[in-house]
């Protein structure tokens, strides 16, 4: 007997018993729809981040006073440390061989206003010149402002998408004064479109240069230091240039630690993993409850099914079936109940995958190893929880199987 | 010879007690005879007829079927021989409920390993042979009593085994039905089949050529028969054998 003729026997069987059929299947739907619609979001943010916070900014590293703070202890160890300033932007800028690029940094946030129009809750940043490098963004309209603009702390600011097209839904913004809080700018260009992240608006702010936002927004405080570093490979070289360079001009002796932080998009990777990682270990663990529980309930309907068809396996055994035919069919037959299991598991998971990404932000995309993996995994269950079914029913005494009512 | 039981022992572990169900039974079955078992309940004939079909195996003596030792099949090799040379009626007609009368039929050639078509096409034919060509969609709860035992014949005769065996095949069937279904196995028999029947009622044994008495375990009569008879007859043939 071959394997189409056990699992349309098998299909039969199902179809007879439907309700019970798909109660039986519920921990494996559940099981298998869990890891796909947590894969598929797992996966959507994997490709998300490489695709937004890695490639952006490529080659770049920050300074701030405190580095990637990831626990309460860390924090107190460095939360008294000095400020970062411009002149330290300055000196890094002069002499870190490696670096492209020394860009300082800061934002707060504020209303912009152009006469009777506003857009609350805009990101106000102050930034060095080039900072379009460090942020990868392009200059759409207009020009972007220059070293010369941050020297003389000019009124300039360029702004993104949003704003403009807030503030001036007809007509060009390059050139108009608009209102950031209490100053007036001149838009002196307008920024690229850069989309959503997480549903949050990439396009809502406004750049002024950073000696014009300490004078007007920021007297004191820390600056954050962008530098982009000549190439991949000269990564860590500059990284090193910038602390032994910081570490001089705040008189620290060896053996005493930094009193500064760098931190790499490595760093942010690394927590991401984490993160990531610790959701895959909790579906992992969930999803295995789950399709332990379905296969210990296949086993179950199996057993039962087995008794109450005992009569069938006498009549096929009187008719010439041998033991591996009886073993083939009832394996062939919990194997396509868990594998029809998984099968809805998927196609629940991948639907409800598809509809999160929807109408939530949260990235989402297929993960078609999880896919594969769901096939197969409820496959095993089949073959593993139904081997011992199958053979109790294979191994019936014709005699007794016919007699049996 | 086509049946050669020599010597035959069956017993059979109730507790700690054994049950001699056969004890000692020499039987000898030629092609094409139409043998009919007798005998009371407990006498062995279930026994000799789950033997004969090779669903059990002796605990002693010997039983050849077409010169091969039964005594010493493993469980794969009984089922072949119950696949290629035993057709089997039961009483209870034992189809497959969820299946229509086709699939029923060709059950046998589904584990003889035979192809689609060929299946479809011999599984046909045997049920042209009963009769039911007009029912082969239909499923057993659809059928009368009589017709779900002819679709049993078909299956028993489509893989064309060497004997058939029937149990009580009128046991579940009143009486002008049961004539129907001896009157299949009289055809049967007239092409060349051997038929063996194994029953209690007097009437039915009539049809066969040769009655096989069973009490005890053991054979008690073997008597030949010279044509089939009505059932007022019968009851005195056996009558006399007694």
């Amino acid at each position: 007997m071959n394997l189409r003729e056990s699992s349309g026997i098998a299909l039969g069987a199902l179809r007879a018993n439907k309700m019970r059929s798909f109660l039986t299947l519920l921990g494996t739907i559940i099981g298998v729809m869990s890891v796909i619609a947590v894969l598929s979001f797992v996966e959507g943010l994997n490709r998300f981040v490489s695709n937004k916070l890695l490639n952006a900014g490529a080659n770049v590293f920050y300074v701030d006073p405190y580095g990637f703070v990831t626990s309460q202890e860390a924090w107190d160890k460095v939360k008294d440390n000095p400020p970062i300033t411009l002149d330290d932007g300055d000196a890094l800028a002069g002499s870190v061989a490696h670096a492209a690029n020394v860009v300082a940094q800061a934002e707060t946030r504020g209303t912009a206003r152009y006469r009777d129009k506003e857009v609350k809750a805009v990101s106000i940043h102050g930034r060095g010149a080039g900072f379009e490098l460090i942020d990868d963004l392009t200059i759409d309209r207009g020009r972007n402002f220059t070293e010369v603009d941050d020297q003389r702390r000019r009124m300039v600011c360029v702004v993104g998408s949003e704003v403009a097209d807030e503030l001036f839904p007809r007509s060009d913004c390059v050139g108009k004064e608009i209102r950031l809080g209490a100053e007036s700018y001149e838009i002196v260009g307008v920024v690229a479109s850069k989309g959503k992240l997480f549903g949050q608006s990439q396009d809502r702010f406004a750049t002024i240069p950073i000696r014009t936002f300490q004078k007007f927004k920021q007297e004191r405080g820390s600056f954050g230091l962008a530098i982009k570093s000549l190439d991949q490979a000269s990564m860590p070289v500059a990284q090193q240039e910038v602390r032994n360079i910081l570490r001089g001009r705040r008189h620290l002796r060896p053996g005493q630690p930094d009193n500064f932080g760098i931190t790499t998009s490595e760093n942010v990777l690394e927590l991401y993993r984490t993160l990531t990682g610790g959701i895959f270990v909790v579906t992992i663990g969930v999803a295995a409850i789950s399709l332990l529980v379905g296969g210990i309930v296949i086993m179950n309907i199996m057993l039962v099914s087995v008794t109450e068809r005992t009569r069938e396996i006498g009549i096929r055994k009187a008719m010439g079936a041998r033991r591996r035919d009886i073993l083939t069919q009832f394996l062939v037959e919990a194997t396509t109940l868990s594998i029809s299991g998984g099968l809805i598991g998927i196609v629940t998971g991948v639907g409800l995958a598809l509809l999160a990404g929807a109408v939530t932000p949260l990235p989402t995309a297929v993960s078609w190893p999880a896919v594969g993996m769901g096939i197969a995994m409820s496959g095993l269950i089949g073959i593993f929880f139904g081997s011992y079914p199958a053979w109790r029913a294979a191994r019936l005494d014709p005699i007794e199987a016919l007699r049996y009512e | 010879m086509l049946i050669a039981i020599r010597e035959l022992h069956r017993v059979y572990e109730v507790g700690s007690e054994k049950v001699h169900a056969l004890n000692g039974v020499d039987l000898d079955i030629a092609q094409n005879e139409y043998v009919a078992i007798m005998g009371p309940s407990g006498s062995g004939k279930s026994t000799l007829m789950n033997l004969v079909g090779c669903l059990d195996t002796p605990s002693s003596g010997s039983y050849r079927l077409k010169d091969h030792e039964i005594g010493a099949m493993s469980d794969d090799e009984l089922a072949r021989i119950r696949n290629m040379e035993i057709g089997f009626v039961f009483q209870t007609f034992n189809l497959l409920s969820r299946a229509d009368v086709l699939h029923n039929v060709e059950l046998p050639l589904v584990y003889a390993g035979v192809k689609h078509e060929e299946r479809r096409r011999r599984a046909r034919e045997a049920i042209e042979l009963v009769g039911l060509t007009d029912r082969i969609k239909h499923k057993p709860n659809e059928l009368s009593g009589g017709q779900r035992q002819r679709v049993a014949i078909a299956r028993a005769l489509v893989n064309k085994p060497s004997i058939i065996l029937a149990d009580e095949p009128t046991g579940n069937l009143d009486t002008h039905t049961g004539d129907e279904i001896m009157a299949a196995f009289q055809r049967i028999w007239e092409q060349g089949n051997t038929v063996i029947l194994v029953t209690h009622e007097p009437d039915i044994a009539a049809h066969a050529r040769r009655v096989v008495r069973m009490r005890d375990g053991k054979i008690e009569s073997d008597l030949r028969q010279e044509s089939s008879q009505p059932a007022s007859k019968g009851s005195q043939v056996s009558g006399a054998a007694r």
